[in-house]
């Protein structure tokens, strides 16, 4: 078997999406004219699966910062974190990521996905155990792999499983890390975390949150689920991302545990990889001050979920979960999500196209995320498209 | 553990793996789980969950890169029962 014949089965896959014009995952948005408004293949589209919550990578203010950055800093750092890759503004944002999350450390790292490599690599190691959740990010998965911990899956948000899996292991709960999510990225539904910070305490473990799609979000300053649901004290480590809520590029990691600091001579992902551009840490700095100075962002957010979601019931779509920024439509066979799909984009809306693997479950989706950007007319655009084309979502293929 | 609890396992693991399989083929100790039996990892995940159950144990996903056969599967079962 030669290296690439594995590559085989993707090439058939492939090649049965083309002959139907459909080419879900070799999208390219040929112009972004807004938060919520792109061309993709030479149509104007409304985007309805971009993960940008508070429609901030237009933000006037976050689109100056950067500017005077590029302007006075240059276009990329050259180096990692570890090395030439630290400037002001990287130990700035450090700071004010502390102040925003009321903690005593935060590292920034250069994506989400390298933040949870990083940190949960360099937290657990071999003789540790992390548990996590099913339905975990990638990136946690991988983590935990480089980890060498022992590696413990509990069913998703089934807390009857967490605790016997946590009663099982003994003594060994004071080296056990539990990894939840605040809003699980395909179906939107939150982790119950004050049943699993309860869990947490009962058994000694250690807990980390990642508010990827819940930074911005949820809570009174838009810290995420934690603080939504009032366990910001049982939440030893938070992680988060930059490319969502706050528009932009990148991940950081907080504590109140001092030695979170001492990871950044460990993580490899932290030491050997170069470090977010100048004007990008700009643009998050500025995008962190509108989230504290306008909160009707969120609201504004949630208003238009609301607008969605109960549209989307009425007209009896079966969804992924409670309402949040991501609505999943729930349809019958990987075959409706292919055409119903292509056919959303036709009509011109962009959303995301979910099947398995990548689906929980053994689900296939269209996955909306809504943002504070999109106007009541768009959402309306949305629902009147999902209404035309209902049969093409429901009737099994 | 005797060869009977082995048996005893394989017994209940051959029950899984054919409901469980995408490709219905004999069980036996050489059988793979992904070439033999078109196992993909939603399937494998899936069936875990029921073997944790039946056994009341905890199968740690570090496992999963050593398991290639039904004996590799039925062994590391018994090792984690014993164990636990």
């Amino acid at each position: 078997m030669g290296l690439l014949d594995k590559l085989d089965t993707i090439a058939a896959t492939r090649e049965t999406l083309l002959p139907e014009g459909i080419n879900p995952f070799d999208v390219v948005i040929e112009e972004i004219h807004s938060a919520t408004e792109g061309t993709i293949d030479g149509h104007r589209v409304v985007l309805a699966g971009t993960n940008n919550y508070l429609g901030l990578t237009f933000h006037p203010s976050c689109i100056e910062a950067a500017r005077e950055t590029l302007l006075s800093e240059g276009t990329g750092t050259t180096g990692s974190r570890m090395a030439n890759g630290t400037f002001s503004g990287h130990s700035a944002l450090e700071k004010e990521l502390a102040i925003f999350y009321d903690c005593s450390s935060a590292i920034v790292f250069s994506t989400g996905f390298v933040t949870n490599l990083g940190a949960i690599s360099s937290l657990a190691g071999p003789g540790d155990v992390i548990v996590l959740d099913a339905d975990s990010h990638a990136s946690i998965y991988d983590a935990c792999r480089m980890s060498g911990a022992e590696m413990i899956r509990f069913r998703h948000n089934n807390m009857v499983d967490l605790e016997k899996k946590l009663s099982r292991l003994g003594p060994k709960c004071k080296n056990t890390l539990i990894i939840a999510e605040g809003i699980y990225s395909m179906l939107g539904d939150c982790a119950p975390l004050v049943e699993i910070a309860a869990l947490k305490r009962k058994y000694g473990a250690w807990l980390m949150v990642d508010e990827a799609h819940s930074m911005g979000v949820l809570g009174e300053h838009g810290r995420g689920l934690a603080e939504a649901v009032g366990v910001e004290k049982d939440v030893d480590f938070t992680v988060g991302t930059f490319s969502k809520s706050l528009g932009s590029i990148g991940g950081y990691c907080v504590s109140n545990h001092r030695k979170l600091d001492l990871i950044r001579y460990i993580s490899r992902s932290y030491v050997f990889t170069a470090s977010p551009s100048p004007a990008t840490i700009s643009s998050v700095r500025e995008a962190l001050k509108v989230i504290s100075a306008e909160p009707q962002l969120r609201i504004k957010l949630w208003e238009n979920v609301d607008q969605l979601y109960r549209g989307l019931e009425r007209l009896g779509f079966e969804l992924g979960s409670d309402p949040s920024p991501i609505v999943a439509i729930r349809v019958p066979t990987k075959e409706n999500a292919l055409f119903a799909w292509k056919a959303i984009l036709d009509k011109g809306i962009y959303v995301n196209l979910v099947f398995p693997p990548a689906a929980p479950a053994g689900l296939s989706l269209l996955r909306c995320s809504i943002s504070a950007a999109h106007t009541p007319e768009q959402i309306n655009f949305i629902l009147k498209t999902f209404a035309d084309l209902k049969p093409m979502m429901t009737d099994a293929i | 553990m005797t060869t009977l609890q082995y048996d005893a396992i394989f017994q209940q693991i051959e029950a899984l793996l054919l409901e469980y399989a995408q490709l219905q083929v004999p069980i036996q100790d050489d059988t793979d789980l992904i070439n033999d039996l078109g196992f993909d990892s939603l399937k494998l995940m899936e069936m875990l969950e029921e073997v944790e159950d039946i056994f009341d144990i905890t199968y740690p996903l570090n496992d999963l890169s050593n398991l290639h056969t039904v004996k590799d599967f039925v062994l590391q079962i018994q090792q984690i029962v014993g164990g636990e």
